[in-house]
């Protein structure tokens, strides 16, 4: 017998109730958020200190760029940037930058649009896709994510794809950090060291 | 209405300590019960229900439920002791049709002592004093299985002249756990060591808990290590006994 | 291998050790405190959790066929493994097929529940360990000793030198911040060029056919994306029906373990890299790993499959935080790893591990999905007595006392000898000496008990 019949085996039952299975999901315990603010709802997560993002607002699209050259400044960083092969991102200005598609492993900085972000956690929510890679993401040293504003979700439970999966859909709440050495919290264990959102007024386009 | 209980003396006050038992008897009479003594009782078998020997475990269980079945409500001076009866009584009887009733009728009218005061009778000492500063310590099984925690800091709120001095850690275990205690003694000591530091880090004059085997544990340890906080249970003071020896002192 | 008693010996005579415990999980208690008091009814967020898993377990099979089914619809493929050496043979032989000479592991139990680290050194494949601690644990050749701080045995001191001895270009900043630098630095390279990535899995989402991993370093991630081939080995009861039951559970996990709101990287994982994305792997394998489970729902152990590996229980257990983790001597530590240690290294290995625990409910009470830890460690000791496994001299003098403990009169004539006894042993209200049972008075003293039992007195009248 394979390993597959033997444990199906051991575990034959009746199907599971669909009904029965969302009766466990009614009316969830979690956080309380106001849906009337959820962009300051949201904000205030990105400020805690187990987040530790920073933040900035823009009005269109096309005040991205300088948005991104005022962060990199103010950090010290060369105007150097990982830019994903996304439309919405190619149509800006990208005069005054290093552009470069794929990302090195000392990569400074890396740009990404977030399909949502989470009130309920600071929760950055994004899929792989053609125009979106995964590595730049973990392997920069600042991670620069846009955010349109109309898409602030209140709860995580918001953030779940309905329908086809993507290979990775993945959240984002912070930057990276270890308590492994005696509990002691330290930033930029492997991942980003820096998280900055640009939050967009407008539509993303 | 008079309550008639039965006092479930437990192994350990009966022979270690036994003016828990009279100061448990002084005080549900202040509390107007009349109290007997079963004469069958003996221990409820928690040592061996907690070692794994269930057969003795039963036998115990058994002879302690036709022992007590008798009386209206059975009060018992220690948590540990009341959540073997209330508690896991009717687990050891669950697949006992003649015996899971029965099981299950003591358990219902079982009670620690200070939730049978407290909760049943809504007694509270009058006419008690005591001059001292007191920390308390509440004893795991009596905590967890039973919610014990309001109940005895609220009898001892009647005690005239006692302080409460906040205990650090005063849920954590005291490192005795029954045969625990001497089946792993290095590992017992070691929280029981923590323990006794805490305890003399309150500047407290007494230290006070609901069940005499952790207070044997952590007034033992603080003997030892030369402290010179003394140890009771809260009945004792409860009942107006604070007054006599603490654990460990000559009568 | 040493006993359980010597390894406690050692556990306890290593003051280092103790304080190493006491700094990590005495900030995850603090931590865990305040996450629990902020959110809105834990208690019935509790009880939540608990019946998704219980309801999860009851229908293990066909959630299992859902998952492979969508998992495979995904590209991926899935393996079925009924032990821990089946398991490992399946991801070394996946290594072989795909010519891997290394693999980057992001931290899983479960790998260590299968001996993989082991397996895959003896099949000659290089493996890197990317969680910060098991990059620790790996260049120091131990153990973990905690299942979400595998490097908590070890103090700051400790991780300095053994960075200075292996990195190759080592911290000079004597910080913890440094030191992680040191290690980001190291495993950056060694991560981007490994040629498989493997993983375990925090849950299994059976309508997806998803794994999620969880994070706070963003290592899995970057184990997972580079390599060509990801493997993930997942215990069967690791499902949960759906995202949104996977929501709630990462609620818990996240504040039991750490106290925060969430990890940091919680990623989704559903087949390989699609045809046009940019990165990811070409395969995905899934090993679905049964290692006892299955066994463990048959035998009143099922409860014990609502666990996910949250650490709580350790961090809140009394004897945990005096002995640490390598004290118990398998691959779980603390209270779930007492319960876990036997089923897969046999009760006669492991008795002693249900024995050495004061009862006293601690670990329950924090546990998220409500496992009466507990009760299931006294069903171990059951078991153990039945079986024969106890030492002769408890054996019989539990047998003795509870032989005498039923027959009142007898036991009432007997406690008077031992009060007596004890009269002559006590010395101004205690006895520091007290035959048969030193290891109550090797560290504490015992106080003389009064001149007459209570059940004598009472008998004589006395009354209060």
């Amino acid at each position: 017998m394979s390993a597959r019949d033997a444990i199906l085996a051991k575990l034959k039952g009746a199907a599971p109730d669909k009904a029965a299975a969302d009766a466990l999901l009614i009316a969830p315990e979690r956080p309380a958020v106001d849906t009337g603010a959820l962009e300051a709802e949201f904000l205030a997560r990105l400020a805690l200190p187990s987040v530790s993002a920073s933040h900035d607002a823009i009005d269109t699209v096309a005040d991205l760029p300088a948005a991104v050259a005022r962060y990199l400044a103010a950090q010290g960083e060369p105007h150097t940037l990982c830019l994903p092969r996304d439309p919405r991102l190619s149509a800006c200005d990208w005069s005054g930058f290093t552009l470069h598609e794929a990302a090195a492993p000392d990569e400074v900085a890396t740009l990404a649009i977030a399909r949502l972000g989470i009130a309920e956690t600071g929760s950055l929510v994004f899929e792989t896709a053609p125009q979106a890679p995964m590595l730049p993401n973990f392997l920069a040293l600042h991670h620069i994510v846009l955010l349109a504003v109309e898409d602030i979700a209140a709860h995580l439970e918001d953030a779940p794809l309905v329908g086809a999966q993507p290979r990775a859909h993945y959240w984002i709440t912070g930057v990276s950090g270890t308590t492994d050495i005696e509990g002691t919290y330290v930033r930029g264990a492997h991942g980003p060291r820096f998280l900055h959102v640009i939050l967009l007024r407008g539509a993303v386009g | 209405m008079t309550r008639k209980v039965a006092l479930f003396v437990t192994c350990l006050v009966d022979l270690m300590r036994p003016r828990i038992g009279f100061a448990a008897i002084r005080a549900l009479e202040a509390a107007g019960c009349e109290v007997v003594v079963p004469e069958g009782q003996t221990c409820c078998g928690q040592p061996a229900l907690n070692s794994g020997d269930r057969d003795h475990a039963v036998a115990l269980a058994k002879q302690t439920i036709a022992a007590l079945e008798p009386y209206e409500a059975v009060v018992v001076p220690s948590g540990s002791c009341a959540g073997t009866i209330r508690c896991h009584y009717p687990e050891l009887f669950e697949h006992d049709a003649a015996w899971l009733p029965r099981a299950h009728a003591v358990a219902g009218k079982t009670f620690e002592i200070m939730a049978y005061l407290d909760e049943v009778c809504g007694w509270r000492p009058e006419g008690v004093s005591l001059d001292a500063k007191a920390t308390y310590h509440d004893s795991c099984s009596g905590l967890r299985e039973l919610g014990i925690k309001a109940q005895p800091r609220r009898l001892l709120k009647s005690v005239e002249g006692l302080r409460l001095a906040p205990l650090q850690g005063e849920e954590t275990c005291c490192g005795f756990g029954g045969t625990f205690c001497v089946k792993y003694p290095s590992i017992s000591n070691a929280i029981v060591g923590e323990k006794a530091d805490a305890i003399d880090a309150t500047g407290a004059d007494l230290l006070l808990a609901a069940d005499l085997g952790c207070l044997m544990n952590m007034a033992g340890k603080l003997n030892r290590k030369g402290s010179k906080v003394r140890a009771f249970h809260a009945i004792e003071l409860i009942a107006g006994m604070g007054d006599g020896p603490a654990i460990g002192e000559e009568a | 291998m040493s006993g359980f008693t010597d390894r406690v010996d050692l556990a306890l005579a290593d003051r280092i050790l103790k304080v190493a415990v006491e700094r990590t999980a005495g900030t995850a208690e603090a931590k865990r405190a305040v996450a629990v008091d902020a959110f809105p009814d834990f208690e019935a967020a509790r009880d939540r959790a608990a019946a998704i898993k219980d309801h999860v377990v009851a229908h293990l099979g066909a959630y299992l066929e859902q998952f492979e089914a969508k998992a495979i619809a995904a590209g991926a493929k899935v393996h079925w493994a009924s032990t821990a050496d089946e398991a490992c043979r399946i991801v070394i032989d996946i290594c072989k097929a795909a010519g891997a000479k290394s693999v980057a592991r992001s931290k899983s139990m479960l790998g260590e529940e299968i001996g993989l680290p082991h397996a895959l050194a003896e099949a000659g494949i290089g493996r890197v360990e990317t969680d910060l601690a098991e990059h620790i644990i790996q260049l120091a050749d131990e153990r973990p000793s905690h299942i979400i701080w595998p490097a908590m045995h070890k103090t700051r001191e400790q991780v300095s030198a053994l960075f200075k001895a292996k990195h190759r270009s080592p911290h000079e900043e004597e910080t913890i911040a440094a030191m992680a630098e040191s290690a980001r630095r190291e495993l950056r390279t060694q991560m981007l060029g490994a040629d498989v990535g493997i993983s375990g899995a925090n849950f299994l989402i059976a309508d997806t056919g998803a794994v999620c991993t969880v994070t706070n370093e963003g290592n899995a991630e970057l184990s997972l994306v580079p390599p060509r081939v990801h493997i993930v080995t997942a215990g069967i009861e690791k499902i949960v029906p759906s995202m949104p039951h996977a929501i709630h559970m990462l609620r818990m996990l996240a504040r039991s373990a750490t106290g925060a709101t969430l990890t940091q990287y919680t990623t989704f994982y559903t087949g390989p890299k699609r045809a046009d994305d940019r990165d990811g792997p070409e395969e995905m394998h899934i090993v679905l790993v049964d290692n006892g489970r299955t066994k463990m729902r048959e035998e009143g152990l099922a409860e014990m499959l609502r666990c996910i590996r949250c650490g709580a229980c350790m961090n809140h257990c009394v004897v945990f935080r005096q002995i640490g983790g390598h004290a118990y001597g398998g691959t779980y530590p603390g209270p779930m790893g007492a319960v876990l240690t036997p089923v897969f290294d046999g009760l006669k290995q492991s008795r002693e591990l249900a024995s050495a625990c004061t009862l006293n409910g601690k670990c329950q009470e924090v546990c998220p999905v409500r496992i009466p830890l507990p009760t299931l460690l006294r069903g171990w000791r059951e078991k153990s007595w039945r079986e024969g496994l106890e030492p002769t001299s408890m054996r019989w003098g539990l047998g003795i006392w509870a032989w005498v403990a039923r027959r009142p009169a007898l036991y009432r004539f007997g406690t008077g000898v031992a009060v007596r006894v004890m009269q002559i042993l006590g010395k101004k209200g205690w006895i520091s000496r007290l035959p048969l049972a030193g290891g109550w008075t090797r560290y504490r003293d015992m106080p003389k008990p009064a001149p007459q039992t209570f059940m004598n007195q009472y008998k004589k009248g006395r009354r209060t």
